[in-house]
């Protein structure tokens, strides 16, 4: 470890990079397509693996970089007619490094220049760029990473390890949160685990706050993980920080919740029945219907809709110019939703005013589904919530700008989207106020962690706007294609990703992490549970209650 | 050991006539010069031949029924001043008075009529510690095809060397690397060196033979298969 801390304060120089295993030398390359360096034959090459974070030594720089590719290669074209015989090991050991031997192919993605000195802030920088011939591969060692990704502490998080050795890889949370972020993966591939982990990382440094629109019911309180384990809800790790409603009355019963949602018919905007078009099975004329019922009758126009008869109908048309027969299937659809025991004709805004008070007193809500966990009770509540928070925090950022005191400034609101393709399809994106978030709303403090299996089934623009994608196993081209879209080095990231391993291992890149990385994701355990300073076990209904209040003084102040 | 004589000698290497007939380090066997300096100089032995004395006279047949082979010097003992028996070293490196093995030519010569002598295993050791001096053998454009006196001459080493395994895997990667633009040459040689193959049973450091010198012929039971006791001379 040759002066990597810089202790005589004089610019950084390196010794042989902590005494890293030499891979082999660089005998070629450009800097567009990546450098050739020839494997040393002592090693084999199967203990080396695309996608290995490691470390080229130049003359006057350092280059940190990826293993993209392997290749084996042969001096004579005459060994591959006629190999040697299989029996014979001294032959083959002869032969290699000779007549046979491997190159890789590697990618540098960032360097350190000789002269940055790191004590005075000089971190690496993009490659302008390559060594020159015969520059040394070698292992990343433990301070590489440091260098790159900075040591794990304050505002960065450890979200894995490195394949190849034991080391944390921190995120940066300060830039994880400016932007809406992905994680994606096919269906047991870890996504709730990582969604988790990551909530757990905002959460702890209070970087910013957090929505998580919980379909299935499965991140406040504990739940059994695959394979029996157990994995802690965030209500157990962080007490009142973290405020749990539910749509389902039920779940009152159970576990204490800090409030039941209810959804008024008035609160239903032409907007939320659109999105829901597919689920509802709606004709493409209920768009112009419900804006002209909406247009007539305000918020109550579905109230008002499913009370006509035939007649009040039939003089709605003559007034608006409606299609007779498209609001009688509208109102028909639509009276499906009065059956949604959630779904109240007339209901104030109470509840939904608290949620979004608490996020912005930067407080975290888990709106759980109960056993309204259809897909239709998840978009339309997620849709008509979030359009409330977009609204509230458009006003405060534009209170923010008019005064400029420091106090109006929004905290940072991340909404935790599952299922998101739904949301996000290029159908309905441009339409809903998922869309407008993922496009444009880091200028008002929010952003979206979307959870999918499928990428590709969202809008292009969408995926473009992400600034960290935390993806796992993709098989399918599609949704390979969807999260490297706008990447650089996409061809070798590809490789990267479709040979991940189904469990435990990511691949994270963006905003958030210097340069693309396979990380093996941290582990979700007890271990985790105690460095996010997380109860040994759960809180008794006493402990509750007395949460409960301390949250609410929080909220409304002192009684 | 003193083993000849050197009686031609060049900057690539000299000829030696052996103290006694048919009396010669196998092919690829370490030798050695001492010179006057203090210096030494090493050669491997490249070719061998008996053939008489006088270059114009060929050798011809003496056995009968009743004599033949060993038995023939017995009944010829002038044959021991018309014949002699030569060998051809290739000059791979030499020695300076510090010890330290270089494995390149040496500045001169051997001097004429100096001492060949056979090389200890602790000289073959040290001098064929790293196997540099491969090339000038795998450049030779002697009688013997340079791959078949570089697998005699590894052979030899690592026998001498006490079957030392890794100096044979690096010795075949150095000549894998000097013949990597032939093939078919670099198996020749390979498959020849392959201990995996037990096929060369070549005792090379026996080398000192039995034979016509001492007047047993081939009876003193030294002479095997690969002895050279019952050469019909």
């Amino acid at each position: 470890m040759v002066g990597m801390n810089g202790e005589s304060g004089s610019p950084h120089r390196w010794g042989a990079g902590g005494g890293a295993p030499q891979l082999g030398v660089v005998i070629g390359g450009s800097f567009k397509n990546g450098l050739t360096v020839r494997l040393d034959t002592a090693r084999s090459v199967e203990a080396i693996q695309v996608g290995n974070f490691v470390v080229v030594e130049g003359d006057e720089n350092r280059y940190f970089s990826t293993i993209a590719d392997l290749e084996l290669q042969l001096t004579d074209s005459a060994l591959a007619a006629d190999p040697p015989p299989i029996s014979s090991s001294f032959l083959r050991a002869a032969l290699a490094g000779t007549h046979t031997y491997a190159t890789a192919e590697v990618r540098p993605s960032l360097m350190l220049e000789g002269t940055d000195d790191l004590v005075a802030g000089g971190g690496p920088k993009p490659v302008r760029t390559i060594p020159m011939h015969f520059a040394i591969l070698r292992e990343a060692a433990g301070e590489d990473f440091d260098v790159v990704f900075g040591a794990e502490g304050d505002g960065k998080f450890a979200l894995g390890s490195p394949l190849t050795m034991d080391h944390p890889i921190p995120l940066d949370l300060a830039r994880f949160v400016e932007r809406s972020n992905g994680v994606f993966g096919q269906s047991g591939t870890g996504k709730s685990v990582l969604t988790r982990l990551l909530l757990c990382g905002v959460i702890k440094s209070e970087r910013a706050s957090a929505l998580v629109f919980d379909m299935h019911s499965e991140y406040a309180w504990q739940k059994e993980g695959e394979g029996g384990s157990r994995l802690r809800g965030l209500r157990e790790l962080f007490g009142s920080r973290v405020a749990v409603y539910s749509l389902d009355a039920r779940d009152q019963g159970r576990q204490a919740l800090d409030g039941t949602l209810q959804i008024g018919l008035n609160q239903i905007e032409p907007g939320d029945v659109e999105l829901l078009a597919d689920e509802l099975n709606l004709t493409p004329t209920f768009a112009a219907t419900s804006f002209s019922l909406q247009q007539r009758f305000q918020e109550r126009w579905i109230e008002r809709l499913l009370a006509m008869d035939g007649d009040a109908v039939k003089d709605f048309c003559a007034q608006s110019g409606a299609n007779q027969g498209a609001v009688d299937a509208l109102k028909q659809k639509l009276n499906l939703l009065t059956n949604l025991p959630y779904i109240v004709p007339n209901q104030g805004t109470s509840v939904i005013d608290e949620i979004v008070l608490r996020l912005q007193r930067k407080g975290h809500v888990v709106l759980q589904f109960g056993r309204h966990s259809r897909l239709l009770d998840y978009m339309l509540v997620a849709n008509i919530l979030t359009r409330r928070i977009h609204r509230a925090y458009t006003d405060q950022v534009l209170k923010y700008d008019q005064s400029g005191d420091a106090a109006d400034r929004p905290h940072p609101l991340t909404i935790v989207l599952e299922e998101a393709h739904k949301f996000l399809s290029p159908a309905v994106a441009r339409q809903t106020i998922f869309g407008t978030i993922a496009r444009e709303m880091r200028k008002y403090s929010v952003t979206l962690l979307v959870v999918d299996q499928r990428p590709s089934g969202i809008d292009a623009e969408v995926m473009s706007q992400l600034g960290t994608k935390i993806t796992g196993l993709l098989t399918e081209e599609h949704d390979i294609d969807a999260v490297l879209t706008g990447v650089a080095g996409r061809s070798h990231l590809r490789g990267v990703l479709a040979s991940l391993e189904t469990k435990q291992q990511c691949l994270v890149l963006g905003h958030a992490i210097p340069m693309p990385m396979v990380l093996r994701t941290r582990a979700y355990d007890e271990a985790f549970f105690a460095a996010m300073g997380g109860r040994a076990k759960p809180a008794t209904p006493a402990e509750r209650d007395a949460q409960k209040r301390a949250a609410l003084a929080d909220i409304y102040g002192e009684e | 050991m003193r083993i000849g004589e050197v009686i031609e000698t060049s900057t690539v290497g000299f000829w030696a006539e052996s103290e006694r007939l048919h009396q010669l380090p196998p092919l690829g066997a370490l030798v050695a010069v001492a010179l006057p300096d203090g210096a030494t100089l090493y050669g491997v032995v490249a070719f061998g031949q008996t053939a008489g004395v006088d270059a114009g006279r060929r050798a011809v047949r003496r056995g009968t029924d009743q004599v033949f082979d060993g038995a023939i010097y017995d009944q010829h003992p002038e044959l021991l001043r018309i014949l002699r028996t030569t060998f051809q070293a290739i000059t791979v490196g030499y020695a300076g008075p510090d010890g330290r093995a270089r494995h390149h030519l040496p500045p001169w010569p051997p001097p004429l009529h100096y001492s060949v002598q056979e090389c200890d295993r602790a000289t073959v050791a040290a001098f064929t510690e790293a196997p540099g001096y491969f090339a000038i053998l795998a450049a030779s454009e002697g009688e013997v095809a340079a791959e078949q006196l570089l697998a005699a001459h590894i052979r030899c080493v690592y026998d001498r060397r006490g079957r030392d395994t890794a100096w044979l895997n690096a010795a075949g990667q150095q000549v894998a690397r000097l013949l990597k633009r032939d093939y078919d040459r670099l198996l020749t040689v390979l498959e020849a060196i392959d201990p995996g193959v037990e096929k060369y049973e070549v005792q090379s450091t026996k080398y000192e033979l039995g034979g016509a010198a001492n007047g047993s012929g081939g009876e003193n039971g030294r002479a095997g298969k690969n002895g050279y006791g019952d050469v019909p001379f």
